[in-house]
């Protein structure tokens, strides 16, 4: 039987998703076993049997990992040299002199560099800003480099030279000269062709420092995938990779399993475009211990160049995730006299009070389990009870100190979780201009959908929209996704310079070789792609720049009014002095999947019913209802508790739910009085 | 009546969400690269009183400005005379304030017809008139030399901006459209904070809004005696020096008198030295800020940003010191050179009984390069340029190397965009290495930059100290390395540049910033 079944695998630090999709019947399976520390070929086969499959029957396997984010939080690093032009070797010391932490003198201020001194050789040559050769590169000096870091015994070679996002002949020449002698080259131009030498540097040292881990995984899984099957990645920008484009560019797993939530967020954005009014969307993924928004515009999750990796500040087109250290295992305190939740967690060992491992701090989860949204006593995962004494227990000193029940702490210790929630959500969307609460929330993760509705509530949003499979989201994401190639550049050309013939001939540069990366890739043959162009424009003297889709590069007066015209409404003016054309942001990709919908068991299933306690309304007795056996139809009144096996979702008293034709619960947040829907921001 | 922990919680972070907003609209909107770049700009929240309950972007040096600003602007301005609209532009030291380039625009918040809050966006104006481009003139005798004074000024009412007004700001600094995007980024920012008080006054009550900032001072308050009760009693003594009198003449003292009491502190300033000549004079504001600063960093880093925290600090400075010079003094450096020795000579004080809670001497100094000039399409630039050195070493590890310390935390601008946004090449940059103090743990190094003009004419402007007294150590660690600036002329001839000077270079000359080492910590 020829294989049909197109396969997403998340593996997280603690579980790893599975979510199945039969490329010919339509049918769909998913579940979550747990992660397999050290072994991934062992959990990729055990997640496919746990859907009832073998490697065999599988067409097409996409894969999120964390193995690389795991490898830099546990700085597990192979030996890296760094080539830099002479004088600017230390420029991995020097960074850009600031401090992580203002206040904590204790700490290292900021991350040691990566490449000790004795393992950054300095190269003779000097590209300028123009791209001009002010000192060429010889042959005899690439050869005298290779030798030396040959001699040193490095594993992996990083080079990094002054302005070759310009112009990269000297790093090409090196690059040719180093792969006969070392064993991984990673040239700053390819990994991130952006001005400033720091970031492009750091970048590119961080990638030659896990590339031989991330090949020596690639290794494993190629010796014991089937022929012929098809086996690509998840990428940190959103799409799917091929497994020779992640060997060469290894952090483009850097933010795997959270991009394929977001990404697959941005396709249910689309989907219910038309029931919603807007295909904005804000999406809300809460974990045990972070929680991950990022802001959806136009159908497509936002994009950001700069990143922090660990402690490593990194520049490259990734998701605009912003991670904020609160989740279920938050621990909440009484300090001062104010209730403060986070940023330490309980984590996962001892885990929260309720777990019954030895943790006796309140946490977020805690709260929950006395709320009623946690059933008391459900076992989760093997051996997990939860335990509402210990979570009482735990939550108790909390309201003494307040002078309120043990009920009161707990939705005190909701309220200030959500609080902190709702400012993060308030700075993905100040940054862009973007009123968020015309943005429905999407909401999953583990304690996405149990805080979901009174987050929405507290920031003013009226639609909470929980998607199908939301427990195993980001698998979800992996089985959908398309083949996606993405870069920016830095260009650096002027509106009273403009030489349309040279910015369109940049852009096709960046087309071409994105073009020829996806075709090399497996299963790409005969695919029609599409092309995203995005322009950064700006003022000369700004740093941040506006973006433009679709500019016309040949054209710099049309593209200068429709840049006036976006900065005036995001900043409330423009002028007619001379603009730039800071970088150019390409992405290829190839066809989208069709959309991956379970389908619905109509099965009945007993209803329960169990005391929660509310915001508003205080303590009801809340019907609980099997997720899996909603249909399709009309407006239900809360409150209500609806389960899956892996998680819960909490409708309370004033809202309305219902479930669409794709699985996904909608939810219509009732509103605070008084909070109006803003103006256009700024 | 008292607040609740979680409604207070609750408010808190949506204050401290609104405060950031703030910061957001002028870093996304202004204009000066200072802002844009480098975040030279802060956003607080006051009560109706003046007193600050919350901040966005924590910037130690702002904190103090910050904390008086709007108490200093209500003794000059009646309340009565404030309306519902209003903007208020101020920058004027002597009125809760620091340095002329640092602009304050204020905006009174109302609930119905009562002022309940004021919202504050301070942003460094890349220039703000004067004798040297970029308002640092290193031969200032006189206030009045370092740029256009701005007392409280009302430039927006709800009828729009009161163009008469803008029009005399903008005719007296270089960069007028610049400026004027600058302002309206300010404006923008408070009004985006008028809009979210609006908001939370409808969703919790102006009432229950005006308890929770009352218990959000008393909560800074305890946090702050709470954190002096676990320092020993006593009065300890802390000094150190400024390089100069600002004018090239002999070290300046700072020192302080740091008397411990059960939960209340007093910190005397009064034994320092008298104003002096050049421009590092500075304003109690300012040494309060730094106080601040050290007591938040070695007694508790989660002390909030309120003003109730002063309550158990007195703060003493002598009218006519260094630390509280007469307004007619020039103050520019003052703001991040004085403000910086403050702070030493306060850990110096702590060094006397806890030493193992210090780093050593660090590079506390702008080490400030100001490059103003044609490009060579002719049209006009001023490049800013700070340049950290060594951390100080501790009891436990080492000094970190090219930092910056305390009450700064400006980033760099990278080569690469040096040489494409200005007239200037940067021919190296690469660690000084043992420039660190030696010691048990030894400092970090300081760094060297080395910058090359690329047209003539360039006026160079600097402002640094540590170039005369060196990082400290610690417990018979030895001093770091003190910073240096060479110019090298392109005709071969070198000479040391002063700390504070003005002057004009030619094409192909280099300036050599090299910046200063840690302080080590403890005897070999």
């Amino acid at each position: 039987m020829a294989p049909i079944w197109r396969v997403g695998i998340d593996i997280g630090g603690t579980f790893t998703d599975v979510v199945a999709s039969d490329l010919a019947g339509g049918a769909v399976r998913a579940a979550k076993v747990p992660s397999v520390p050290g072994d991934p070929v062992t959990a990729l086969v055990a997640a496919l049997a746990a859907v009832g499959l073998t490697w065999d029957g599988v067409a097409e396997l996409v894969h999120g990992t964390t193995m690389v984010t795991n490898a830099i939080g546990e700085s597990r690093f192979s030996k890296t040299a760094l080539v830099a032009t002479e004088g600017f070797t230390d420029t991995l010391d020097i960074g850009r002199m600031s401090r992580d932490n203002l206040y904590r003198l204790d700490l290292l201020p900021k991350a040691p560099a990566l490449v000790p001194p004795a393992l950054r050789f300095p190269v003779a040559e000097r590209m300028l800003h123009d791209g001009s050769v002010d000192l060429a590169l010889t042959e005899a000096e690439a050869d005298r480099i290779a030798d030396a870091v040959a001699a040193s015994g490095a594993e992996s070679v990083a080079v990094c030279l002054l302005h070759a996002y310009r112009n990269p002949a000297h790093e090409i020449l090196l690059g040719e000269r180093l792969a006969r002698r070392v064993p991984r080259v990673a040239l700053s131009h390819r990994i991130s062709p952006e001005q400033r030498e720091y970031e492009r540097m750091n970048t590119t040292v961080l990638s030659a420092a896990v590339m031989r881990r991330v090949q020596d995984y690639l290794g494993r899984i190629g010796e014991r995938r089937p022929e012929g099957s098809r086996f690509h990645f998840f990428h940190s920008a959103g799409g799917m990779a091929a497994i020779g484009s992640v060997a060469d560019h290894p952090l483009m797993l850097a933010m795997s399993g959270p991009a394929a939530g977001v990404a697959a967020s941005a396709r249910i954005a689309a989907q219910i475009r038309d029931e919603i009014g807007t295909d904005r969307a804000l999406t809300f993924d809460m974990g045990g211990t972070t929680t991950d928004v990022c802001l959806v515009v136009d159908g497509a999750a936002q994009v950001r160049s700069d990143h922090r990796l660990g402690r490593y500040r990194i520049r490259l087109p990734i998701l605009a995730v912003e991670s904020i250290g609160a989740g279920g295992g938050s621990i909440a305190r009484l300090d001062s006299g104010a209730l403060l939740v986070g940023p330490q967690s309980a984590g996962a060992a001892p885990g929260p009070a309720c777990y019954g491992r030895g943790g006796a701090d309140a946490t977020v989860s805690d709260a929950d389990l006395i709320l009623g949204y946690l059933e008391p006593g459900r076992r989760l995962g093997n051996a997990l009870t939860l335990d509402l004494t210990r979570a009482e227990a735990a939550v108790q000193p909390i309201a003494e100190g307040a002078g309120v029940s043990v009920a009161e702490a707990a939705l005190g210790i909701a309220r200030v979780t959500h609080a902190n929630m709702v400012r993060a959500l308030r700075r993905i969307t100040v940054e862009r201009g973007v009123d968020g609460r015309s943005c429905p929330l999407i909401a999953f993760g583990g304690a996405g959908p149990m805080h979901a509705v009174e987050v929405a509530r507290a920031y003013g949003i009226r639609t909470v929209v929980v998607p199908a499979l939301s427990s195993g989201f980001s698998a979800l994401g992996c089985v959908s996704a398309r083949m996606r190639y993405g870069r920016q550049q830095t260009v650096g050309m002027a509106s009273d310079g403009w030489d349309p013939t040279a910015a369109c001939a940049a852009r096709d540069a960046i087309i071409d070789e994105l073009t020829t990366e996806l075709r090399n890739a497996e299963g790409t043959t005969g695919v029609e792609l599409t092309v995203e162009v995005v322009a950064s424009l700006r003022y000369r003297g700004q740093s941040d720049a506006i973006e433009i889709a679709d500019p016309s590069l040949g054209d710099a007066e049309r593209l200068g009014t429709a840049f006036r015209a976006r900065h005036d409404a995001l900043y409330g003016f423009s002028t007619d002095e001379p603009w730039e054309l800071a970088a150019l942001r390409v992405a290829v990709s190839g066809p989208e999947q069709a959309s991956v919908t379970p389908a619905v068991e109509t099965r009945a299933a007993p209803e329960g019913t169990r005391r929660c306690v509310f915001e508003e309304g205080g303590v009801i007795d809340t019907v609980c209802l099997n997720r899996a056996a909603l249909a399709p139809g009309d407006w239900r009144q809360g409150p209500a508790i609806i389960e899956d096996e892996w998680s819960t979702i909490v409708v309370p008293p004033r809202e309305r739910f219902r479930v669409d034709g794709f699985g996904h619960v909608h939810i219509e947040v009732a509103q605070v009085d008084g909070a109006q829907v803003e103006g256009a921001s700024a | 009546m008292s607040i609740d922990p979680f409604t207070l919680e609750v408010i808190r972070n949506g204050l401290s969400a609104i405060a950031e907003e703030m910061s957001l609209v002028v870093m996304r909107s202004a204009r000066s690269p200072l802002l844009r770049e480098a975040g030279d700009l802060s956003s607080a929240l006051t009560d109706r009183d003046g007193l600050l309950i919350a901040q966005g972007q924590d910037i130690p040096m702002h904190m103090g400005v910050m904390s008086f600003t709007v108490q200093e602007f209500l003794k000059i301005v009646p309340r009565d005379r404030l309306r519902p609209g209003d903007v208020w532009l101020l920058n004027l030291p002597q009125v809760g304030g620091n340095h002329l380039p640092d602009v304050k625009a204020i905006r009174p918040v109302f609930s119905g017809d009562r002022i309940v809050a004021f919202a504050v966006s301070l942003a460094h104006w890349a220039d703000v008139g004067g004798a040297a481009p970029g308002s640092y003139y290193a031969a200032a005798y006189d206030a009045w030399q370092e740029g256009l004074r701005i007392p409280p000024l009302r430039i927006i009412t709800a009828e729009g901006p009161d163009e008469e007004k803008l029009a005399m700001v903008l005719a007296n600094v270089r960069g007028p459209d610049e400026r004027r995007g600058d302002i309206l980024a300010q404006v923008a920012a408070t009004r985006a904070a008028d809009r979210r008080f609006a908001e939370m006054f409808a969703r919790y009550g102006t009432d229950e809004v005006e308890q929770a900032f009352a218990a959000l001072h008393d909560r800074a308050e305890r946090q702050m005696r709470a954190a002096i009760a676990a320092l020993p009693d006593g009065v300890y003594e802390g000094e150190d020096f400024m390089d100069d009198d600002g004018h090239g003449g002999p070290p300046t003292a700072v020192r302080v008198t740091l008397s411990i009491a059960g939960e209340e502190a007093v910190l005397d300033f009064s034994a320092s030295d008298d104003a002096v000549p050049g421009p590092i004079n500075t304003t109690r504001f300012i040494t309060a800020a730094s106080v601040y600063y050290v007591m938040k960093a070695i007694c508790g880093p989660e002390i909030q940003a309120s003003a109730g925290c002063y309550r158990p600090l007195k703060i003493v400075t002598r009218p006519g010191s260094i630390l509280d010079a007469p307004a007619d003094k020039p103050v520019v450096g003052g703001n991040h050179e004085t403000a910086q020795r403050v702070a030493d000579a306060v850990f110096l004080a702590f060094a006397k009984f806890a030493p193992e809670k210090l780093s050593a001497g660090g590079p506390t100094t702008a080490g400030l390069l100001i490059f103003g000039g044609h490009r060579e399409d002719g049209t006009w630039t001023t490049f800013y340029e700070v340049h950290g050195g060594g951390e100080g070493a501790r009891a436990d590890r080492d000094g970190m190397p090219a930092i910056r310390a305390h009450m700064a935390n400006v980033m760099g601008t990278p080569a690469e965009v040096v040489e494409a946004e200005y007239p200037i090449r940067v021919e190296r940059q690469e660690i000084l290495r043992g420039t660190g103090g030696k010691g048990k743990h030894i400092g970090g190094d300081g760094l060297r930059r080395v910058y090359r003009a690329r047209v003539d004419g360039l006026t160079l402007t600097t402002m640094c100290e540590r170039m005369v007294i060196p990082p400290y150590g610690l417990e018979g660690g030895e001093a770091g390395a003190p910073y240096r600036l060479t110019l090298a002329r392109a005709d071969g001839t070198e000479v040391a540049l002063p700390g504070k000077t003005n002057l004009r270079i030619a094409k192909g000359d280099r300036v050599i910033a090299e910046s200063s080492g840690g302080g080590g910590y403890g005897q070999i």
